[in-house]
């Protein structure tokens, strides 16, 4: 796999270094666990944190933006691709680090997760899961150990009072400030934050959103910020990227995606959830159709064609979205014996009876599929109760340079994908 | 609050409602006096944080409260149920909105003083309720069809019956498998001739309303639908299906508890779109759980937003969007992030949601209200009404008798 183009980043130290970034899980099938397959979690994602910045990496549960964020701390190894670490000014590939290196990369790596009240021991004290980065570290011991701890704890805005307590006496977003002070005991420069405030209500994710700004600020961290929340991210990160079934659909500034979104994907993702001062709120809210696609078999050409409303006869059209559409068929499916595949865009539908296989070549015919995938079509042969469909093979679609340092994988150019969402 | 010529037109009102919870720590006020009307065909958002208690009203409902440790202290919950339409006869007629239903002048039922057989022909055939997670409210050992069809057994077997063809006083092993009350025996008595037949011919008639039902939520390919399990569903999917079951029977009353909470935005606005759409059709009433501000703006007619077991601020969505008068309101609105926020810079509402074990004589918000005075320590306010149908509890627009009240410019932009 070629690798795809990186955002720009010239102008400040880069820190951390995502190059195609694959994560791939086996599927294990039957009584000896075959391999049957790959779930393609994080297919072939690059982009650079640099010092200080934040980086938002937003999409749909399920597109792999967890995985990246776990492969970039460390905590999975990735399939294929490389994750190199800023240490010293030299970058070295994170799985490759030894002893002392691989200490100083965690320490300067940290993350905090979704779920505060999963990932705090219950067993443990507050002066225990705090202080316990500094312990490991032999940064404090005993005595000089408490007065750290109160001091991380007043940095996230809890107090003296707090060390000698169980995570389950807090709340939702006091836990979550555990989890924070937790993360800066051993002054990282790179936080990795999974949705860290997507189980807390409005008022205490401000008070958290706040808190990671200040904390930024003072230390001059940097933040991979995953979240599916676009309000979030807005207000937070410098730039964005934007995922989809394990691939980076776009990504860029954070300001200039808002302003115009140049991936159809995107622009769904922003229709879906007005401003609260948005006065059109009510109108023009859109969803998508159908669900994200088995990423155990991801979509041809572009990933995302099978939800595009804008989809085009070259987004890579195939046979499983024939297949897809049947499924939703009533009356069709139920017949259909076996897929025959030469390619991906190339297979022999084969049915129980030459009713439902003539059935379906009309079906194609008519208006009842998209119109794109209509015309993609190369050859359709109804043979008896089979059925030969070819479309037109497509490459993947990659992700292209774009203006102003912007990246987007859509064979659209962006004036037409504003022009055809008007 | 509401004048008598509306009451009439209201589906449910609930009057000083308290739920209180039995703890280790003391009693737990979690709904504490809470006072609304749900008008017939209207969306009324009830909107507000973890823990205020907005969950625990929509249940009072359907009485789905554990009790105890739940105390149902006090208060009442009329439920108003529709008859047919007196003008038409059912057929469906300008007055009633094309339903052939309305808001008849039957005397209203309290919900939580009925027997529980009275309140199980109620659940999810007068009132239906949504819940927030369709994976866990489902259930999985039963596949989708079989899961629906329970709803159609428990309340329509008049119709099932008529549909299969069989008589309406049909009897004997037949019938109670239509009203889903078994038997010892009735299996092995449906399994052979003469009742073999009937059995299959209520089947496909089931089979036929569960798909009828199933296909109003635009879920493609309905039949197919039928036989799968909840886990092989998408989470759209699943609360496709909910939302299906809650409606089978024409609900007059519907309660959706955070329905699309657990789904992802895009996902969301599509079930948002469908429930609006089945509301407006069928003329159901909805009360509508959640704490997204800008969902609710979205689709309610009128918010009431709770805080700390009270509603401190009712309205339609229009006048409290366009001008909060409850700080808590503002605060909530000032919180979520926008376009023009600067980094670093969002209102917070500083402070948590105080426990409510035995809560003071006071207003609840005092301590994290920005514009407390020694009036709200020592006072509780009530709900008042500032406007037509807006109502504030809070003293900025009525000062207590000391006249010491907080002041904030009224009117946003």
């Amino acid at each position: 796999m070629n690798s795809a183009p990186k955002p720009e980043s010239a102008t400040s130290e880069v820190l951390l270094s995502i190059s195609d970034v694959q994560k791939y899980y086996p599927i294990r099938e039957g009584a000896l666990q075959r391999v049957a397959g790959h779930v393609r979690a994080v297919d072939g994602v690059s982009f650079d944190i640099r010092r200080g910045e934040t980086v938002g990496l937003v999409g749909e549960s399920g597109c792999g933006k967890t995985t990246l964020g776990r492969v970039v701390s460390g905590l999975t190894d990735a399939t294929g691709g490389a994750v190199h670490y800023n240490l010293d000014g030299t970058l070295s590939q994170i799985d490759h680090l030894q002893d002392l290196q691989a200490r100083q990369f965690r320490r300067n790596c940290q993350m905090v997760f979704q779920d505060s009240f999963a990932s705090l021991n219950p067993r443990h004290l507050v002066l225990d899961i705090v202080g316990r980065p500094l312990r490991v570290y032999n940064e404090a011991s005993s005595g000089d150990l408490v007065e750290r701890v109160v001091e991380l704890l007043e940095q996230v805005g809890l107090g003296r009072q707090h060390l000698y307590r169980y995570p389950h006496q807090f709340s939702g977003g006091q836990r979550q400030r555990i989890s924070i002070a937790r993360a800066l005991a051993l002054n990282p420069e790179i936080i990795v934050l999974d949705e860290p405030t997507s189980a807390l209500d409005v008022s205490v994710q401000a008070q958290i959103l706040n808190l990671l700004n200040d904390l930024q600020a003072e230390r001059n961290l940097a933040y991979l910020f995953v979240t599916h929340d676009l309000s979030v991210v807005r207000h937070m990160a410098d730039r964005l990227v934007v995922m989809y079934l394990g691939k980076v659909c776009e990504a860029g500034e954070t300001q200039s995606i808002f302003a115009a979104p140049h991936h159809p994907y995107t622009r769904a993702l922003m229709a879906a959830k007005p401003d609260l001062d948005d006065d059109r709120a009510g109108e023009n809210v859109k969803g998508l159709d159908g669900i994200v696609p088995d990423p155990a078999r991801p979509p041809q050409g572009c990933r995302f064609h099978t939800r595009c409303e804008m989809a085009t006869p070259v987004c890579g059209w195939e046979v499983d979205d024939v297949v897809r559409w049947l499924e939703d068929e009533p009356g069709m499916f139920e017949h259909l014996s076996g897929v025959e595949r030469q390619s991906e865009f190339n297979a022999e539908l084969a049915f129980d009876s030459e009713e439902a296989a003539a059935k379906l070549s009309m079906a194609i015919r008519s208006e009842s599929v998209p119109a794109a995938m209509k015309s993609a079509l190369k050859r359709l042969k109804l043979d008896g109760h089979k059925v030969d469909i070819e479309f037109e093979a497509v490459d993947e679609v990659q992700l292209t340079a774009r203006d102003g340092g912007r990246l987007a994988s859509c064979v659209l150019d962006p004036d037409e994908v504003a022009a055809k969402s008007q | 609050m509401l004048d008598a010529t509306q009451a009439s037109e209201n589906v449910a009102s609930v009057r000083d409602l308290k739920v209180h919870f039995q703890s280790k720590r003391g009693v737990v006020h979690a709904v504490d006096g809470v006072s609304f009307d749900i008008q017939d065909g209207e969306t009324l958002g009830l909107v507000g944080e973890t823990g205020c208690g907005k969950s625990v009203t929509g249940r009072s409902f359907l009485r789905l409260l554990p009790v105890p440790p739940g105390i149902l202290a006090g208060g009442a919950v009329s439920f108003r149920p529709h008859g047919p339409c007196t003008a038409c006869e059912g057929a469906g007629c300008e007055a009633c909105a094309k339903t052939g239903r309305r808001a008849s002048g039957d005397q209203p039922v309290d919900l939580l003083s009925i027997s529980l057989q009275d309140m199980r022909r109620i659940r999810g055939d007068r009132i239906a309720m949504i819940f927030q997670d369709p994976g866990k409210a489902l259930n999985p050992t039963l596949t989708i069809g079989a899961q629906m069809s329970e709803v159609f057994l428990q309340h329509r077997t008049a119709e099932l019956l008529d549909r299969a063809g069989l008589p309406p006083d049909t009897a004997g092993a037949v019938r109670r498998f239509a009203a889903q009350e078994p038997r010892f025996g009735d299996g092995l008595i449906l399994k052979f001739p003469p009742k073999r037949g009937q059995r299959a011919k209520l089947q496909v008639a089931l089979n036929q309303m569960v798909t009828e039902a199933l296909a109003e939520t635009q879920v493609p390919n309905p039949a197919k639908l039928m036989d799968r399990f909840p886990h092989e569903l998408s989470g759209g999917m699943r609360q496709r299906v909910m939302i299906a079951q809650a409606l089978a029977c024409n609900p007059d009353l519907l309660i959706a508890d955070e329905p699309t909470t657990a789904l992802d935005v895009t996902v969301e606005a599509r079930i948002l779109e469908l429930i609006r759409a089945l509301q407006q059709r069928r003329k159901t009433s909805v009360l509508y759980i959640s704490h997204d501000l800008s969902l609710v703006r979205r689709i309610c007619d009128r918010v009431a937003v709770m805080y700390a077991g009270r509603i401190v601020e009712i309205g339609t969505t229009e006048d409290v969007f366009a001008n909060p008068r409850h700080p808590y309101t503002r605060g909530l609105m000032a919180a979520v992030p926008t376009a023009g926020t600067a980094r670093g810079k969002l209102a917070a509402i500083r402070g948590t949601v105080p426990e409510l074990v035995d809560p003071p004589l006071e207003c609840r918000f005092a301590g994290r209200c920005p514009y407390e005075t020694a009036t709200c320590r020592q006072n509780d306010p009530s709900l008042q009404p500032v406007s037509g149908g807006h109502s504030v509890a809070c003293f900025i627009d009525h000062p207590t008798g000391s006249q010491d009240a907080p002041s904030f410019d009224r009117v946003t932009e």
